[in-house]
């Protein structure tokens, strides 16, 4: 392997294979803010552990949706059930520590093992079923799985969940706790953006965005489009189990009825959706916005159900590009994401 | 030979798309395929670039069997085409479009992200469209997505590229234009072409032999001015009566 530095560029060499890695600083100036900003905000509030806590749920509602992105535009059709890699993550991190005692870090080999395997199991799905079927057993699989855990309920314990599990974080004072889990939650957060960007903005990126607009065609340029979508769709499900084993060790208990509902997968589109329809940036500008609106419309009591999806379907039908659309609106791109599931 | 195909037949159901027909194509030749409308030239082309898999017979590109292989791998080999309806990327700019081309084409060792995008630009450059490099795919206009596809297809290194009637569509002054750019494509990159048109005018202009399909089957193969008298195709294109 040979590095050399070039145009503010670092290029790597290994074997045939050439590899470039922006240095330019002014590329960086805005995530730097936009991660400044959200730094600080733990601490801005830290004297209210109800908001920590709301924080923390949108960072987990963004590591969700953050690959889930990734996997629409590198599959080429819409997921409609992350959170059966949710609840395989939690269920998995849940058992492993109530069972035979393993802190957290045990536990994440583990899921992150068991998010590869389901995934790598189930990713022959992306090449079988086209459009809306993809959709439909998507969308299925993690009612399967909620009914499974009901079944079986001396070992999922049903709809109470487990409880006693390890916890992420425990320095002794609760507030600490908190304030350590919610900057924890926002490392894991950005740690997913940076991976997903840094990917996007590769040559995979391309390779994605070429499926997600005409695989056929794709296929047709040379690209091995089943060979990429089965990695796509198992590193990115690999990412959102890793999210369920955050949730599971964060709260200390885990549900199938929390996370394996339709109402959570509702969310988590909303978010996508809403925040930037495939943009990266616009799945965290969603996950706060619909963590924080969903917060605040508690205060209009049970109106609140109805406002809530209201305001969202409103924000759906009249935000072309979703929030983060409003900010990229006047900038050049290169591509323009098309989430929709297709008729083929 | 760079393309020989041996009884290549295909059947959709009941109907005979493609029924037993042979041809081959040597390197640097421009060979164009003529018939009438639903005579099975596009299924023959989405045959040999792996996009139908087909009944019976044998296809081989530059020695290599590559009946059944999957479309990558044909394209991999050095076997381009275009579209009839253009089928450009929408959501992605004319760059990127035929940056697709460049690196899922051919593997070139050495090639980062960036060369790959610089290259696409001296393929759109070489169609007419730099200025256009930015532009979506969506905003183009007919003959720009034309020239894009011949980009795009030209990206990938090909040794023979399949062109899927090219003047559909354009006015006289952009046909020329098409005209003219497949010709230099030809003097240029020397690659060999099979050109499906049906514009007879540009087939007796541009190729050195046809080849006729009718109902799925090889009816003639020859030099163009000979082919155009042939009683067999004129009754193919205009009835027996005419004929």
């Amino acid at each position: 392997m040979r590095i050399e530095h070039k145009r503010a560029r670092l290029v790597f060499h290994i074997r045939d294979l050439k590899l470039e890695w922006a240095i330019e600083p002014r590329y960086w100036r805005n995530p730097l803010l936009a991660v400044a900003g959200l730094a600080l905000l733990p601490l801005v509030i830290m004297s209210k552990p109800d908001y920590l806590t709301l924080l923390t749920t949108a960072n987990i509602y963004a590591a969700v949706a953050i690959p889930l992105a990734w996997q629409m535009a590198g599959i080429g059709r819409m997921n409609f059930g992350p959170q059966f890699f949710v609840g395989i993550g939690g269920f998995a991190a849940a058992l492993l520590s109530i069972h035979l005692g393993w802190n957290p870090w045990q536990t994440l080999g583990i899921v992150i093992l068991l998010g590869l395997a389901f995934g790598l199991i189930l990713s022959p799905l992306t090449t079988i079923a086209k459009g809306l079927y993809f959709s439909l057993i998507t969308l299925i699989l993690p009612l399967i799985f909620l009914e499974f855990t009901y079944v079986y309920t001396d070992i999922f314990k049903g709809e109470t969940g487990l409880s006693g599990i390890v916890p992420l974080v425990n320095l002794g004072r609760i507030r600490t706790n908190y304030l350590v889990s919610c900057y924890f939650s926002l490392g894991m957060t950005l740690l997913s953006l940076y991976i997903v960007d840094k990917v996007l903005r590769s040559r995979i990126g391309l390779y994605a965005a070429a499926i997600n607009d005409d695989e056929e065609v794709a296929e047709t340029c040379g690209l091995n489009i089943n060979g990429w979508k089965i990695l796509c769709f198992t590193i990115t499900s690999m990412m959102i189990a890793v999210t369920g084993w955050f949730a599971a060790h964060y709260y200390g208990t885990f549900a199938g009825i929390t996370y394996l509902q339709l109402p959570f997968m509702v969310k988590i589109l909303l978010i996508v959706m809403i925040g930037g329809r495939g943009e990266l940036y616009g799945s965290i500008v969603g996950a706060y916005f619909v963590a924080f609106l969903e917060q605040a419309l508690t205060i209009l009591g049970p109106v609140n159900y109805i406002v809530f999806p209201f305001v969202l379907l409103v924000m759906l039908s009249t935000l072309r590009e979703g929030l983060y659309g409003l900010y990229r609106r006047h900038k050049y791109r290169e591509y323009y994401p098309t989430m929709r599931v297709r008729k083929r | 030979m760079l393309l020989k195909i041996e009884n290549l037949t295909k059947n959709f159901g009941g109907l005979v798309a493609v029924h037993e027909v042979s041809l081959s194509i040597e390197e640097g030749e421009i060979v164009g395929l003529i018939g009438p409308n639903g005579a099975g030239k596009t299924t023959l082309m989405n045959l040999i670039s792996g996009y139908y898999k087909c009944n019976a017979g044998k296809i081989e590109f530059d020695g290599v069997d590559i009946t059944g292989a999957k479309p990558h791998k044909i394209c991999h080999l050095g076997l381009g085409r275009t579209f009839q309806i253009p089928r450009p990327f929408q959501d992605l700019t004319a760059l990127a479009n035929v940056g697709v081309g460049v690196l899922c084409g051919k593997h070139r060792p050495h090639m980062s992200y960036g060369d790959g995008l610089l290259d696409a630009s001296h393929c759109l450059e070489f169609v007419g469209l730099f200025g256009k490099r930015n532009t979506l795919a969506r905003d183009l206009t007919l003959y720009e997505l034309r020239a894009l596809e011949l980009a795009r297809a030209l990206a990938t290194t090909p040794k023979l590229i399949m062109i899927d009637e090219v003047m559909a569509g354009l006015n006289p002054g952009e046909a020329s234009r098409a005209i003219n750019l497949v010709r230099r494509m030809i003097e240029e990159y020397h690659i060999t072409i099979f050109w499906i048109e049906h514009v007879m005018k540009v087939i007796m202009e541009a190729t050195e032999r046809v080849i006729v399909l009718h109902y799925g089957e090889k009816i003639a193969s020859g030099p163009p001015r000979e082919i155009v008298h042939d009683p067999k195709i004129i009754e193919a294109y205009l009835g027996e009566k005419i004929a």
